[in-house]
C-alpha cells in the first residue's frame, strides 16, 4: 500500500462517517465565495447603489454613484464591475458606462484608480474599490489624468472646470465633445 | 514563412523569440557559431554490461539543438540495445543493433531542420551537423585526439562518465591546453553529478545583474551637467502642486542633499543614522494638502535614500580583476577582454569611478522632464565610452596586435557592465586521486562536516569511476560492476585519500553518509533513470549555454543532484 | 528486430526495474520492492495538464518511466515560437492541436505506452473524469488554471475513499528559473496557500500611459489599451494576429516619436501585449524531470517524495532550494473543506439557516449562502437581499440538489464554510 493513500485512510478514520453522497456537483469557486463575502461587508451609504442584472451571477454587477457633495453633485454615474475567476489575484475590471467629463475617466469609460491596477493586492476588497471610486467624484485628481484636457481645465481654471462639469452632466458639449446627460 | 511586413520579425526571430529575450542576438550568434563534442562512453562497464547509456549527453544535446547550436559531434562506439530503448528517447525500435551515435544523431537532427535549411544563407558559417563514420566512431577517443584538428573544432566538450582514466585524462588535459571548456557528467540511478572545467581565466562581461543592483545614479558625485540641471530647480516651494508632484525623485534628492550639506558642514549623510535622518527630512518636504494627501515622487525619493545615497565604491570582484597580471601587463597576444579591462582601469584611476552605465530607472515625472534627465545620463555614458574607446585604440596601436580592432559595440557593452564583470578562475575536473590537488580534498573534507551535505554523492561517483576504470583497463576482466571486493577496495582507497592532507579520521556520520550514498548508487548498478538523466541534461545544457554565450554565471565547478531527496548542491572542488 | 517477448521487455526496462526491485538506504522501511511495485507503476493512470514546454518533456519522461496509461489535456495549437523548446513538434505541425501531436509522437517512439489526448479546457471536464487518475501533473503557464485544478482536486477528496486523493505535481518556469512542487490535496500546502509566492507583474498606472509616458513600454501600452479602443473599437484585439500587433507597434512608434521616447521595437511590442515570458528547453527539461521524478517516486514509493517545494535558479551556477511550504489554516480552498450535512429536503432555506446557527463548528448568525449556480440568500447589498428573500420560504429541494455544495460566509468569521448537503430519505 502506498504511503500517501494509507495516510489519508488513517486521517479519515477520525472523521465522522456519513452516508455516501450522490453524484458530485460543481463547487462554489474561490472567486464567488470571496465576492459573496466582500458584498456582505460593503458599506454603501446613501450615495451608492448596486444592481445585478442576473442575481445568481454575483461576479457581474453595476455600481451607481450619486455624489451628494462636490462638483459632481446631482449626477448619477454608472460603473460596470466584472470580476473574473482569478479574483482576488486579479483586480475587478471597472468601466464607466456613460461618456462623462472627468480628469480620471476617459471618454471610453476607462477609470484611473491606483488600486484597480498598479496598487491592487488580493487583501484589498470590493469595499476599498468603491470607496476609491466615490473619492474620484469628491476629489477629481488633476495631477495624474486620463482625460488630459479635463485635467488641464481643472488645474488652470477651477471655476471654469466646474461650469464645464455642470454643462457636461446636463448633456452639453465641452471642447467639441458631446456628453451624456447624467443628472438625476 | 518569410517576414510578412516591413519591420516585423523574420521567421527565425519568431522561432527563437522566447530565448532571444534572454541572451539577445549576440548570444544567439555565439551559439550558432559553436560546435559541441559529446563523448558518450568508451566501452562496457564490465561483464554483462553494455556500458554507459549516455542519456545525459543526448538530452543535453537536445536542449542545445533546439535553440540552434551550430553543430555537434557524437563519439560513441556502442550499438543500440533493448536497454537503451528504455532510457534514451532519441532511439526507436528500428535502431536496435545499429550504431548508437548514428541513430541518436539522426533523431536529434530532426529537432531543428532549419539549422540546415532556410537559415543557411543568413548565417555566416555553413551549419554542420554530422557524425563520424563508423570506423572512426569505434576508435577510442584517445585515437581521435591524434588528429590535432579534431578537438579545436569544438567550443565545448561533454563527457559521459564513468570514463576510464586513460581516456578521460588526455582529453581533459588537451582541452585545458586549448582553452576548451569541458563538462564531465554522471547519472546513476537517482544521482547525478557534473563538473565544469573552464580555462584558468574565464572572463564574462554580460553577467546580467538584476536591474536594481545595476543602477548607478551618482547622486553623491554628480558631474557638471547633472549639477546644472539641479540648479535650475532652485525654487521648489514656488511650484504649483502639479509641478511639485512631478519633479523626478533624483532631482528631489539632489536638491535636498545640497540643503543638508549646508547645515552639516558640507558633508552628505554618511552613516545609517544620518541617512535615516535625511530620509525623514525629505519625507517632511512632501506636500500633503493635495487631493491624494501625499506625493508619489516624494514617496519614491524617500524609498530610494538608503540605496542611492552612497559614495561610489568598486566591487571587490572588479578590484581583483584590475589587480590581475593579465590586466596590468598587456602584450600583443592579450585578448580583447584584458585590453578593455586595462583601459577601464585607466579610466578608474583617472576619475575614481567606472564609466557611467547610463540607464535611468522609471520614475514619476512629466515625459519631457524625464527624457531630458535621461539624456543627461545617456550623454555622460556616451562620453565615458568615447574616452575608454580612445584608450583602447591607443593600446591597440602600441601593442601592435595582429587581431582585428575590437568592435565598438564590445567596448560599449563592457562600459555598460563594467561594475559587474566577472572572471571565473576555472579548475580542472575534480578527481579524488593520488595527484588530487589539496584544494579539492580540503573542500570535500569541509563539506563532509555538514550533516546534510550531498558531497557523499560525489565521493560515491568517484568510487564508481575507480571500479569502472579497473574493470575497463584490465584486459579480459570478467568482473561485474556488482563485484563487492572491487567496491570495497576502491572505497577504502578513496577514504584513505580523503585523509591524505588532513589525517583527522572521518567521523562516523560522514562515513555513514558515504556508505548510504554508495548503497543508493549501487542499487542502480550503473544504470541511468530517464528522469534523472533528463534533469541533468537540462542542467548541463544550461551551463553549456552560459559558457557558449559568455553570459550569466557558469557553475564553478561541481554540482550534485540527489533525486532521492530532491535537492542539489554546488561546490568549488 | 522488433520483439515483444517478456525477455525483451525485461531487458528494455532493466535500469528502471533495478530501483523498483531493490530497496535503498533512503526508502521507507516498510516498502516492499518487487513485481507488485512494478505492477503498481504500470497500472497507474496519469493525467498530464499542458502539452507545451513542460508538457512535452513530461510526456516523454513518464513514457520512459514505465507508465503505460497517460492522458494529456491542452487547448492550444502549435505556434512557430514553440519550436525552440517543444521538441515533439515540427514546422509542419504548426496550427495543429498540441495534445494530439504530442501524444501521437510519444506513442510512436515509446513502444507499449498509450497516450490519450484531449483538446480543450480543463474546465470542460468534471470530477468523474478527474477521479479516474492516480496522479495529476501540471505544466501550465496560467495561474488561473492551476488554481482551478487545485480547488477541484481538493474538493474531490472524500474522507471515506483514499483513492479520491489525487497527488498534484506542479511545475513552472520563467527564463532560467523554475519550481516543482508536490501537493497532497487537503494534507499539505496547496496552490492557493502558496499564491503570494507569485508576485503579480508590476503594472504601470493608467494615467501615466495616458498622459505622461516615459518608457517605450508605456507607448506600447497606450497603443494597445487606449488607441486601439478609440480607433478600432469594432475589432476584437487578437495578440496572435500579426496585423493587429503591427498596428499597435506602429501606433506605439508614433507615440514614441511624439514624446521623444526611443526604443519601441516589434519584439518589445509583442512582449508587452502578449505578456511573453522567456522560455528555453534546458530550464523546462530540468523542471519537467523533477516533477516526473516525483511522480515515479509517489507511484512506486521507491524513494521519498519531495516535501514539498523545490525552486531552481540557473542564472548563477546551479542553485536549488528545497523546503516545506506551509499549509495555511485560513486558506480559502483547503482551509475550509466541505463538510457533509444531512438535511431534510422538505425543510425551508430559512430553517436551514436557523440550523446553521446551532452548529458546533460555528454559530453562524448572519450567513450569506450560495451554490455554484444560485445565490441562495445574500444579506447585502439590499438589491440582492430583496431578490433572494423569497428563497427563505422555499424548500431546500427546490433550491439545491442532493449532494450539492453550499458555501456560507458570515462576517463574524474570517473563513468561509462549505457544506455538502445530503438529503435524508
Amino acid at each position: 500500500m502506498l504511503k500517501i493513500w494509507s495516510m489519508k485512510q488513517q486521517q479519515q478514520q477520525a472523521e465522522n462517517a456519513e452516508g455516501a453522497a450522490g453524484k458530485k456537483k460543481k463547487k462554489v469557486t474561490a472567486a464567488q465565495l470571496r465576492v459573496q463575502r466582500d458584498l456582505q461587508e460593503l458599506t454603501l451609504g446613501n450615495t451608492m447603489k448596486m444592481s445585478f442584472p442576473n442575481p445568481d451571477d454575483i461576479l457581474n454587477f453595476t455600481l451607481t454613484i450619486e455624489p451628494d457633495e462636490g462638483m459632481y453633485k446631482g449626477g448619477v454615474f454608472n460603473f460596470s464591475f466584472s470580476v473574473n475567476q482569478n479574483f482576488p489575484h486579479d483586480p475587478p475590471k471597472v468601466k464607466c458606462t456613460q461618456k462623462i467629463y472627468h480628469p480620471n475617466i476617459d471618454l471610453e469609460g476607462n477609470v484611473c484608480l491606483n488600486i484597480l491596477r498598479e496598487d491592487w493586492k488580493p487583501v484589498l476588497n470590493l469595499n476599498a474599490v468603491i470607496v476609491g471610486m466615490q473619492f474620484l467624484f469628491l476629489e477629481p485628481n488633476a495631477s495624474d489624468p486620463l482625460n488630459k484636457e479635463a485635467a488641464e481645465d481643472l488645474r488652470t481654471n477651477r471655476e471654469g472646470f466646474k461650469r464645464n462639469v455642470r454643462n457636461s452632466m446636463a448633456g452639453g458639449s465641452v471642447r467639441g465633445n458631446a456628453f451624456e446627460r447624467v443628472l438625476r | 514563412m518569410a517576414a510578412s511586413f516591413h519591420g516585423g520579425p523574420t521567421s527565425k526571430e519568431r522561432k527563437y523569440d522566447r530565448q532571444l529575450r534572454l541572451w539577445a542576438a549576440s548570444g544567439q550568434q555565439a551559439l550558432e557559431d559553436s560546435r559541441v563534442l559529446l563523448v558518450n562512453s568508451d566501452g562496457p562497464l564490465g561483464a554483462n554490461s553494455t556500458g554507459v547509456s549516455g542519456v545525459v549527453g543526448v538530452e543535453a544535446l537536445k536542449n542545445l539543438v533546439l535553440p540552434g547550436i551550430g553543430g555537434f559531434t557524437i563519439v560513441d562506439p556502442a550499438t543500440v540495445t533493448e536497454a537503451d530503448l528504455g532510457v534514451n528517447f532519441f532511439l526507436e525500435e528500428e535502431s536496435l543493433g545499429k550504431s548508437r551515435a548514428e541513430e541518436t544523431c539522426r533523431l536529434l537532427r530532426e529537432l531543428n531542420p532549419d539549422v540546415k535549411g532556410d537559415f543557411n544563407s543568413e548565417v555566416r558559417q555553413p551549419q554542420r551537423v554530422e557524425i563520424f563514420d563508423l570506423t572512426l566512431i569505434i576508435q577510442p577517443i584517445a585515437d581521435l585526439l591524434q588528429d590535432p584538428d579534431f578537438l579545436p573544432q569544438h567550443k565545448l566538450v561533454i563527457i559521459s562518465g564513468p570514463t576510464k582514466r586513460s581516456s578521460l585524462d588526455p582529453l581533459i588535459q588537451r582541452a585545458q591546453k586549448q582553452g576548451i571548456p569541458v563538462l564531465y557528467t554522471h547519472s546513476v540511478g537517482f544521482f547525478a553529478t557534473f563538473s565544469l572545467q573552464l580555462p584558468a581565466e574565464y572572463p564574462i562581461v554580460e553577467t546580467h545583474p538584476d536591474p536594481e543592483s545595476a543602477q548607478d545614479l551618482r547622486l553623491l558625485n554628480p558631474w557638471p551637467e547633472l549639477v546644472a540641471t539641479n540648479a535650475a530647480l532652485d525654487d521648489l516651494d514656488s511650484m504649483d502642486d502639479h509641478q511639485h508632484g512631478h519633479v523626478p525623485y533624483i532631482l528631489i534628492l539632489l536638491h535636498f542633499l545640497e540643503q543638508w550639506k549646508q547645515s552639516h558642514g558640507g558633508n552628505a549623510p554618511d552613516n545609517y543614522k544620518e541617512k535615516t535622518e535625511f530620509r525623514e527630512f525629505v519625507r517632511s518636504k512632501a506636500r500633503t494638502s493635495n487631493a491624494e494627501g501625499g506625493e508619489e515622487n516624494f514617496d519614491e525619493a524617500v524609498a530610494a535614500v538608503l540605496k542611492t545615497i552612497a559614495p561610489f565604491s568598486l566591487r571587490s570582484t572588479v578590484r581583483e580583476i584590475f589587480e590581475l597580471e593579465q590586466c596590468h601587463n598587456l602584450n600583443s597576444e592579450s585578448v580583447d577582454f584584458w585590453l578593455i579591462a586595462h583601459a577601464i582601469h585607466f579610466f578608474y584611476t583617472t576619475h575614481g569611478v567606472l564609466p557611467l552605465p547610463g540607464s535611468l530607472p522609471d520614475m514619476k515625472a512629466q515625459s519631457a522632464d524625464y527624457v531630458s534627465l535621461q539624456n543627461i545620463y545617456k550623454t555622460k555614458a556616451r562620453r565615458d565610452v568615447e574616452e575608454v574607446t580612445n584608450t583602447v585604440r591607443q593600446l591597440e596601436t602600441q601593442l601592435e596586435r595582429r587581431f582585428p580592432p575590437i568592435p565598438d559595440r564590445d567596448i560599449e557593452a563592457f562600459c555598460k557592465n563594467a561594475a559587474h564583470i566577472k572572471v571565473v578562475h576555472g579548475r580542472q575536473i575534480p578527481q579524488i586521486s593520488s595527484n588530487s590537488d589539496s584544494i579539492t580534498l580540503k573542500a570535500i573534507r569541509t563539506q563532509l562536516g555538514f550533516p546534510d551535505s550531498l558531497v557523499s554523492v560525489f565521493i560515491a561517483t568517484q568510487i564508481l569511476d575507480g571500479v569502472v576504470d579497473e574493470i575497463q583497463d584490465t584486459s579480459n576482466d570478467h568482473r561485474s560492476i556488482n563485484d563487492d571486493a572491487l567496491w570495497k577496495s576502491h572505497t577504502e582507497r578513496i577514504l584513505a585519500l580523503l585523509t591524505r592532507d588532513d589525517p583527522t579520521p572521518l567521523d562516523s556520520d560522514a562515513r555513514e553518509n558515504i556508505h548510504k550514498a554508495i548503497q543508493e548508487l549501487r542499487r542502480a548498478e550503473g544504470g541511468e533513470l530517464h528522469n534523472i538523466a533528463s534533469l541533468a541534461g537540462g542542467l548541463v545544457a544550461q551551463e553549456s549555454l552560459k559558457v557558449i554565450t559568455k553570459q550569466y554565471g557558469p557553475l564553478d565547478n561541481t554540482c550534485v543532484f540527489d533525486g532521492a531527496r530532491s535537492r542539489s548542491e554546488m561546490y568549488r572542488l | 528486430m522488433i520483439s515483444t517477448d517478456a525477455n525483451s521487455q525485461q531487458n528494455r526496462w532493466k535500469h528502471l526495474h533495478k530501483v523498483l526491485t531493490k530497496s535503498g538506504p533512503y526508502c521507507d522501511e516498510d516498502w516492499v520492492p518487487g513485481q507488485e511495485t512494478i505492477s503498481a507503476l504500470e497500472s497507474s493512470k496519469i493525467l498530464v495538464i499542458g502539452a507545451g514546454g513542460l508538457g512535452c518533456e513530461i510526456l516523454k519522461n513518464l513514457a520512459l518511466s514505465g507508465f503505460k496509461d497517460i492522458h494529456v489535456i491542452d487547448m492550444d495549437t502549435i505556434d512557430i515560437s514553440n519550436l525552440n523548446r517543444q521538441f515533439l513538434f515540427r514546422q509542419s505541425d504548426i496550427g495543429k492541436p498540441k495534445a494530439e501531436v504530442a501524444a501521437a509522437f510519444v506513442e510512436k517512439r515509446v513502444k507499449g505506452v498509450k497516450i490519450t489526448p484531449y483538446v480543450g479546457k480543463i474546465q470542460d471536464k468534471d470530477e468523474d473524469y478527474y477521479m479516474q487518475f492516480k496522479i495529476v501533473i501540471c505544466g501550465l503557464d496560467s495561474i488561473e488554471a492551476r488554481r482551478w485544478i487545485n480547488s477541484t482536486l481538493i474538493g474531490m477528496v472524500d474522507m471515506e475513499d483514499p483513492e479520491s486523493l489525487k497527488p498534484l505535481i506542479d511545475g513552472g518556469t520563467e527564463g532560467f528559473k523554475g519550481q516543482a512542487r508536490v501537493i497532497l490535496p487537503t494534507l499539505s500546502s496547496c496552490i492557493e496557500c502558496q499564491l503570494d509566492m507569485h508576485a503579480p507583474r508590476p503594472a504601470v498606472p493608467l494615467c501615466t500611459i495616458a498622459t505622461i509616458p516615459r518608457q517605450p513600454q508605456h507607448c506600447i501600452e497606450w497603443a494597445h489599451q487606449i488607441a486601439w479602443q478609440e480607433k478600432r473599437k469594432d475589432d476584437a484585439f487578437d495578440s496572435d494576429d500579426m496585423e493587429h500587433i503591427s498596428w499597435v507597434y506602429n501606433a506605439a512608434l508614433e507615440r514614441g516619436k511624439q514624446f521623444d521616447i526611443h526604443g519601441v521595437t516589434f519584439q518589445m511590442t509583442q512582449g508587452v501585449v502578449k505578456n511573453i515570458i522567456p522560455a528555453i528547453a534546458s530550464t523546462n527539461a530540468m523542471i519537467a524531470a523533477s516533477t516526473t521524478s516525483e511522480v515515479l517516486k509517489i507511484a512506486t514509493s521507491c524513494n521519498p517524495y519531495l516535501e514539498n517545494y523545490m525552486m531552481y535558479a540557473g542564472e548563477e551556477g546551479v542553485y536549488t532550494y528545497t523546503f516545506e511550504a506551509e499549509k495555511k489554516p485560513d486558506c480559502p480552498v483547503c482551509g475550509n473543506l466541505a463538510r457533509k450535512l444531512k438535511v431534510d429536503p422538505n425543510s425551508t432555506l430559512g430553517d436551514f439557516i436557523e440550523s446553521l446557527s446551532e452548529r458546533a463548528e460555528a454559530q453562524l448568525k448572519k450567513p450569506s449562502l450560495r451554490t455554484e449556480e444560485k445565490t441562495l440568500y445574500q444579506r447585502f447589498p439590499p438589491q440582492l437581499e430583496e431578490h433572494t428573500r423569497p428563497n427563505l420560504g422555499l424548500k431546500l429541494h427546490e433550491l439545491v440538489e442532493d449532494g450539492e455544495e453550499v458555501a456560507v460566509s458570515d462576517p463574524a468569521y474570517t473563513i468561509d464554510f462549505r457544506y455538502k448537503v445530503i438529503f435524508s430519505k
